[in-house]
């Protein structure tokens, strides 16, 4: 029987391609979406995941990094700053703003850096250098692309303008581009002096975090302290909250899309397969295993599907960046195990019916010809 | 005395109920012994496929009793029937029924690979088989690039792999030029004198009945014994269509002479004018 179920179904191979192209292009599409929204996510968490202090202070209420609005006063940077345990603390002003580029729009986070920062600015220059002067910016590179701008452009933001002195890598993501100007500049623009946004407190070696944390809390009035790692999880958690019922929903379409396809194709399969099935009934084959064969069967073409969705996915997702440069994809391991998952689900799903259809041949259609 | 394989008492199939209800077997009794060839004819709709759906255990009947080899299969539930059909049934069909993916050497082996014989012992059964029945050269290939003859002598292995006590052979040179329906009737012949095997085959194939033991007519559902005499043929004077004097069903006395006609269509149309038929009357 196992040599039938393979070479019948191999035999229909009209069938078996088609098929599992339809499910493999559901499939795709499911891993191109979670992966693009898996990408995303890591690029609104790249800022601060690249800074990594070992503690984020910030107004008392907030929690995270992206789409909030903290002010710290200046002085309880200091005050923070003579803790025993804390070697180092550098203070950045952070703002949301649209940002206008050569008549090209871009929404944007700025952080304002203290003048000669070599804590919290961009890690890696594509071009020019880091920022020495008044009402200059360094941009993400994917928008000097996008905006087709060059070293010397100015771009425009809020009432001011500022010259580009440099492009910077791994600052882009399609919700929070991140642009570096000089504190002092973004303190003119707010008309706010003596506040800061976040605290980047580098402890000392041995310190205890959790402690510090919740010391740096106790002293220090209305502020929030975090752990590196729960500021950042807090910032994930939004970002991919903010894409997880979009996500969800895109993968019970194509989920369903599958499982009809399969179904469909399997139906397909077990009625061209009527009249074989009939005469493996006669000959002495046992329902439950010719029923057997047709799940096992669905269970193939789906597992095909999925091998050919990953493996084009594995093959193409990394050329997207290349062709369309402001969208970050990220294709992992768990979301592939996921995708396999909802693939084995599919094809149990898909085979049912036409496994009931087998049940119901009746082996005396052997004497019709 | 050879042994009963196959035994079926007052069978009896109805389709359907009520004033649509069908009699399609009636009340029909026969006995196959082993090594012994059993040849059922009968026309078209007479109720052989019904007939032997239900003696290879395909067919649930309405009353009557089917045992085979001892065993009494019109009682077991349809879940119990496959490993009986599987040992004991060799199915032998008009359409050849092989499985179009599998080579010859797959068909032949399908049905052992249902019992618990070892696969040792089931290859060699089937090389045996295929060398026998002169399917050396196409133990590879795939039905489709055989002739009518070698698909049917595929099926006949694959009936036999298995060592059966009864074949069921449905029309086996149907689809037959007459050469290789000539092998395959000598095929079955040979079986059943070499291996012991019982035979039942529903045919129209006159040339079936030189090689058979008994040759019973099925007509209406209900059979009988056919005349050991040859047939003596006369012409229906109302259509032209030879008719069988030792069969016939319909007949009328016309100046003391019997004549038999195919139907009751054509006994009443020569009735009401038999002097319209007198040039057609033998």
């Amino acid at each position: 029987m196992f040599k039938w179920t393979f070479k019948s179904l191999f035999s229909q191979k009209a069938t078996l391609f088609a098929s599992s192209f339809g499910v493999a292009s559901a499939f795709i599409l499911v891993i191109f979406f979670s992966s693009v929204w898996q990408g995303e996510a890591e690029q609104i968490i790249a800022y601060p995941n690249k800074m990594e202090p070992d503690i984020w202070v910030m107004q008392k209420g907030v929690e995270n990094l992206h789409m909030s609005m903290s002010f710290v006063w200046d002085w309880k940077a200091k005050l923070i700053e003579d803790m025993p345990e804390v070697k180092r603390v550098t203070p950045i002003l952070y703002l949301n703003s649209v940002i206008v580029a050569k008549e090209k729009k871009l929404f944007g986070f700025v952080v304002g850096l203290l003048d000669k920062d070599d804590r919290a600015g961009p890690w890696e220059l594509t071009q020019g250098r880091g920022i020495e002067g008044e009402n200059e910016i360094v941009v993400p590179d994917v928008f000097r692309e996008l905006a087709s701008l060059e070293l010397g452009d100015t771009i425009q933001l809020a009432d001011r303008s500022f010259n580009i002195v440099a492009f910077s890598k791994g600052t882009y993501s399609s919700a929070n581009p991140v642009f570096f100007v000089r504190l002092i500049d973004l303190e003119k623009l707010l008309s706010s002096f003596g506040t800061f946004s976040y605290l980047l407190v580098d402890s000392n070696e041995g310190v205890d975090n959790d402690r510090l944390v919740e010391k740096i809390k106790q002293k220090v009035s209305k502020v929030n302290a975090l752990t590196h790692q729960a500021f950042v999880a807090n910032d994930f958690a939004l970002a991919k909250q903010m894409g997880v019922e979009i996500i969800f929903t895109m993968t019970l379409i194509c989920s369903i899309l599958a499982v009809l396809i399969i179904a469909y194709s399997s139906f397909a399969l077990v009625s061209v397969q009527t009249g074989e099935i009939a005469i493996l009934k006669a000959l002495g084959v046992r329902s439950p295993l010719v029923f057997m064969s047709v799940i096992i069967q669905s269970l193939f073409m789906t597992m095909l599907a999925f091998l050919v969705a990953s493996l084009f996915s594995l093959w193409v997702l990394p050329l997207i960046p290349e062709l369309v440069p402001q969208i970050t994809v990220r294709p992992t391991t768990s979301l592939l195990v996921s995708v396999g998952a909802i693939a084995f689900i599919v094809a149990a799903l898909g085979a049912i019916f036409p496994a009931y259809k087998v049940l119901s041949i009746d082996p005396a259609l052997v004497y019709k010809n | 005395m050879k042994p009963v394989v196959l035994k079926a008492e007052n069978l009896t199939k109805n389709f359907g109920s009520g004033h649509t209800a069908v009699r399609a077997v009636d009340a029909v009794n026969i006995e196959v012994n082993a090594g012994e060839i059993v040849l059922v004819m009968g026309p078209s709709g007479s109720g052989k496929t019904t007939f032997l759906s239900m003696l290879g255990g395909l067919l649930q009947p309405t009353e009557g009793v089917v045992s085979l080899d001892d065993i009494i299969i019109s009682d077991l539930h349809e879940s119990k029937l496959p490993p009986i059909r599987a040992s004991k049934i060799g199915f032998i069909f008009q359409a050849f029924n092989l499985l179009d993916a599998l080579t010859v050497e797959e068909n032949i082996l399908l049905p052992s690979t249902l019992t618990s014989s070892s696969k040792k012992e089931s290859n060699e059964r089937a090389s045996w088989l295929i060398d026998s029945l002169g399917l050396s050269h196409r133990r590879k290939a795939l039905p489709k690039t055989l002739s009518g003859g070698e698909k049917q002598r595929v099926a006949i292995a694959r009936a036999l792999i298995n060592e059966p006590k009864l074949i069921l052979a449905d029309e086996p040179t149907g689809n037959l030029d007459s050469q290789s329906g000539l092998e395959v009737v000598m095929t079955l012949h040979d079986i059943a004198r070499d291996t012991g095997v019982g035979v039942l085959i529903v045919t129209h194939d006159p040339r079936v009945e030189d090689v058979a033991d008994r040759i019973l007519w099925l007509e209406d559902g209900r059979l009988s014994k056919r005349n050991e005499e040859a047939h003596i043929w006369v012409q229906d004077p109302v259509c032209g269509m030879k008719v069988d004097k030792l069969t016939a069903r319909y007949s009328s006395s016309y100046h003391n002479q019997k004549i038999d006609f195919c139907s009751e269509r054509c006994k009443q149309r020569f009735d009401s004018q038999p002097n319209s038929y007198l040039a057609g009357v033998i």
